[in-house]
């Protein structure tokens, strides 16, 4: 077998291969005008453009659509791949959305490996005052890789939970579109790669958020870094008009929407924010990438660029924030719904109980998907922007504080009065409302104008993040990684190295969230190489220690997570069906979960968390029924 | 019933416990930079009033939630919990009662915001101009330009803030408030230095290679020699 068999080697030589082709057209071109033949950044953005498509083409993403043009039909291909092994599936163009998912899954955790070893080779060099090891620059560039390297993992783990379990959950045998579906996970791949990539072409050094005029004016690396999000935005939009569609249109008899498993709430309202805000973030990424490469001022206020194009200016750098947070304020949205979603849907399993308030709940990952829309201007408090504005901003912001108290008083009641078992994705649930609550907390006095004046760009707001990204999506990633680990493998994963994981992970995860706020209220900026050692009277280098020591415990109980399922995924005890007795759909049917899930159509037939009435069903598959 | 009474009681004692420990813990270990201006008075109220928000909302997820996750702990049977669907009289209550709370927040903010951003007729204009990596300040009333800021203690001071570059922050932790500098516009920060010293101006706005180390000594100076420094300034400036 030749390597070349597998789609995603196939890919990777389709990606250099359009990228030299990108780069000799550019040269061409160039000559053609009698320019210069080389010019490193139109010569690397031209080249970026044609390795995503070279990617997409050599994995064969695009194959069936390239041979309807020619009128060749392609029926679709259930199974494994007939003349290779089984396992290659993993590794090439396949349309079952299960097999996607764990492509979405394994990627993603991949990236999150990636992203938390940048993390840590920065926290060593924040742990002691002065520069031990980093330069300015490269630590500039590393602050900015993680963060875009994280929420690469996150949307990619979100997708790979959304397209594993919503089809399941639903009783629907594939996705909607699973070409489409296919497409939408293989534009991550080029799109990561060209992430990656940008560090060695110079890298990028203005935060993920990347606000011209700096990122205007940094290395060529920023070129790769605006077409990555550009084709992983692609897949954020592809992928949540997949789940939209699904979920509306593939739902079996009797499943009304307030019906659903309650993780398939949560994932309709992050795909409508998916599919209604990702322009955003493509077009101010788009706005700045042309104003580098050709010198269109965009947000150029007073002709910066002065020697490439001499009628620049009249810019507005202001306006990049508006369309830039217009995406990535919702973004935190569709990070941290489906994460609450989980631990809605993993409450009433281990407590023995019905969801406390389902539609509530189901309505408040709405109405914070809505209200999310309405907030953007609060990370631009003091950016200069009309101070009017400030108001109306504080007002929708402190707003979200509402239904996510629903969620968290609901979750109060669903455990209130139920049999609460301590297994470990219940004890990553519970993480999970902990840290999320730390995370929440700390929101409003960031939302109130005057108090986050003070904290504004401080090290406070990394705290914030951090526990609203750990508590709203890596906890609960973690509980369904492992809750769902069985289903997927059809093996127990080791418990005792779960409980350890989780035993370490959480207290080491307070001491970093808290560490970071601390350091904040002290006076530390966010995003400094290095700090002035005298802040808290003194006592800020111990704070980082603390922070340093703590990230690293993360890391260790992260990588002890994955050995467990590395080792449990050969080893492990069968796990059978259901053995956490839920009454979803997905563990009614055989784990591993066969080619074709469900054997025949589902019908609903009752409430989806009925615990602790008797003889109650949810689903029953037609074959009991009326033939 | 009667049981749950009796674990809500339990539970109430518990929170009321629990804030005021939480409140203590973080007034005792968040090391807020002392204050030396006038403004800092109100917004370190307000952000008082928030760990008091903070510390009360804590009390009451996490009481309730280790305390029911002790008491109903599953204790090795396989049964099931009881079958309570909900209570739309309690989430009525809990979607209407923080909506209150969150307006009262938002409208002591709004009346506070516009109290510290209202032009004083007396104030103290100063230009400040942020660059890679430095700022460049020039005093209109005496032409003076200098690297470091010097201000009059006890005056209203408007600092008129631009770029010539890329974005900067005009932040004193002291000072507690906090400002964009943008190219191509003028932005306003207002604040009224109380306590002669020394301070640090660190830009809060990341701004390239050598960000972390933009920073700037603010002098705040008593009325006379903040006249003396001018007329030294002034001096220097036309030999």
């Amino acid at each position: 077998m030749s390597l070349f068999t597998l789609g995603i080697a196939r890919g990777l030589l389709g990606q250099v291969l359009g990228m030299v082709i990108g780069m000799l057209l550019t040269c061409a071109v160039r000559i053609l005008l009698g320019w210069e033949a080389w010019a490193a950044e139109p010569a690397w953005t031209v080249g970026a453009v044609c390795s995503i498509i070279g990617f997409l083409l050599g994995v064969g993403s695009l194959d069936d659509w390239l041979k309807w043009t020619r009128g060749i039909p392609t029926p679709l291909h259930h199974g494994p791949p007939v003349d290779k092994p089984a396992w290659t599936r993993y590794f090439s163009v396949d349309y079952n959305h299960k097999v996607i998912g764990v492509q979405y899954t394994v990627w993603g955790i991949l990236l999150l490996m990636v992203g938390g070893t940048v993390a840590m080779i920065f926290r060593t060099e924040l742990a002691r005052s002065g520069l031990q090891f980093l330069g300015l620059d490269l630590y500039n560039s590393f602050i900015g890789m993680h963060g875009m390297i994280m929420i690469f993992a996150i949307l990619l783990g979100v997708g790979g939970m959304a397209n594993y379990l919503v089809p399941l959950m639903i009783g629907a045998d594939d996705m909607a579109f699973p070409r489409l579906n296919a497409l939408g996970f293989w534009f991550n791949v080029p799109g990561s790669i060209l992430l990656l990539l940008s560090l060695f072409i110079g890298g990028w050094d203005a935060g993920w958020t990347a606000y011209p005029p700096l990122s205007a004016r940094g290395p060529i690396g920023y070129q790769l870094f605006f077409l990555g999000v550009f084709a992983i935005g692609l897949s954020s939009i592809v992928g949540s008009l997949n789940l939209l569609v699904t979920l509306l249109r593939m739902r079996p008899e009797g499943m009304s929407l307030f019906r659903m498993p309650i993780f398939c709430w949560a994932v309709f309202a992050t795909s409508l924010i998916q599919l209604t805000a990702t322009q955003l973030i493509g077009t101010s990424f788009l706005m700045v990438s042309v104003q580098r490469a050709i010198g269109m001022g965009f947000f150029d206020p007073r002709g910066i660029l002065g020697e490439v194009s001499p009628m620049v200016g009249g810019g507005d750098p202001v306006l990049f924030q508006h369309l830039f947070w217009f995406y990535s304020h919702p973004a935190v949205y569709i990070f941290v719904l489906p994460g609450l979603g989980i631990v809605s849907e993993l409450l009433p399993v281990f407590s023995r109980k019905p969801l406390f308030g389902y539609k509530w709940i189901a309505l408040s990952s709405m109405a914070i998907a809505i209200v999310g829309f309405l907030v953007w201007g609060h990370h631009m408090f003091v950016s200069g922007y009309n101070d009017i504005l400030r108001i109306p901003f504080m007002y929708a912001t402190l707003l979200v504080a509402i239904p996510t108290g629903v969620k968290f008083f609901s979750w109060l009641g669903t455990i209130w009065g139920g049999k609460v078992h301590f297994d470990t994705p219940m004890l990553f649930v519970l993480g999970a409302i902990s840290v999320f609550l730390i995370g929440g907390l700390t929101g409003p006095i960031l939302a109130t104008v005057p108090t986050d004046f003070p904290l504004h760009d401080s090290y406070f707001v990394v705290g914030h993040f951090h526990a609203t990204m750990f508590g709203g999506f890596v906890f609960p990633f973690f509980a369904a990684l492992y809750y769902w680990f069985p289903k997927v493998t059809g093996r127990m994963y080791n418990e005792t190295l779960g409980k350890i994981h989780f035993f370490i992970m959480t207290p080491a995860f307070w001491v970093q969230t808290l560490g970071q706020m601390g350091v904040g209220v002290m006076g530390m900026r966010r995003r400094i190489a290095d700090y002035d050692p005298t802040l808290g009277a003194g006592q800020i280098e111990n704070w980082q220690m603390a922070v340093t020591i703590a990230g690293f415990a993360i890391a260790f109980g992260v990588m002890l997570m994955l050995w467990n399922f590395f080792q449990s995924a050969e080893v492990g005890a069968a796990a059978g069906d259901n053995p956490w007795r839920s009454r979803s759909p997905e563990w009614q049917i055989p784990s591993p979960v066969p080619e074709h899930s469900f054997p025949a159509p589902l019908h609903v037939v009752g409430e989806p968390y009925d615990y602790g009435l008797a003889d109650a069903g949810y689903v029953t598959t037609a074959s009991t029924g009326d033939d | 019933m009667a049981k749950n009474r009796r674990h809500f009681g339990i539970a109430t004692v518990l929170i009321v416990i629990c804030t005021f420990v939480v409140y203590w813990v973080l007034d005792s270990v968040l090391l807020k930079p002392a204050a030396a201006v006038l403004e800092a008075g109100p917004i370190d109220y307000l952000f008082d009033l928030h760990i008091w928000l903070i510390a009360f909302l804590f009390a009451l997820v996490a009481v309730f939630m280790c305390y029911a996750l002790i008491v109903f702990r599953s204790r090795g049977d396989e049964g099931d919990g009881e079958h309570i669907h909900g209570n739309g009289t309690l989430e009525i209550i809990w979607t209407v009662v923080p909506c209150f709370v969150v307006v009262y927040f938002a409208w002591i903010s709004t009346t506070m915001l516009i109290d510290l951003s209202r032009p004083n007729p007396d104030e103290y204009v100063v230009n400040a101009e942020g660059r890679q990596w430095s700022w460049l300040f020039t005093y209109p009333e005496s032409g003076a330009v200098t690297a470091d800021l010097v201000l009059p203690v006890n005056t209203p001071i408007r600092m008129d803030l631009t770029s010539d570059d890329v974005l900067h922050n005009f932040w004193v932790p002291e000072f507690r408030v906090k400002q964009d500098s943008v190219p191509g516009m003028v932005t306003h920060v207002r604040f009224t230095p109380t306590v002669i010293g020394e301070y640090v101006l660190r830009c809060a706005e990341l701004c390239g290679t050598n960000h972390s180390g933009m920073l700037a000594t603010v002098r705040v100076v008593s009325e006379e020699d903040f006249q003396l420094w001018q007329s030294e300034q002034l001096a220097q400036a036309q030999e």
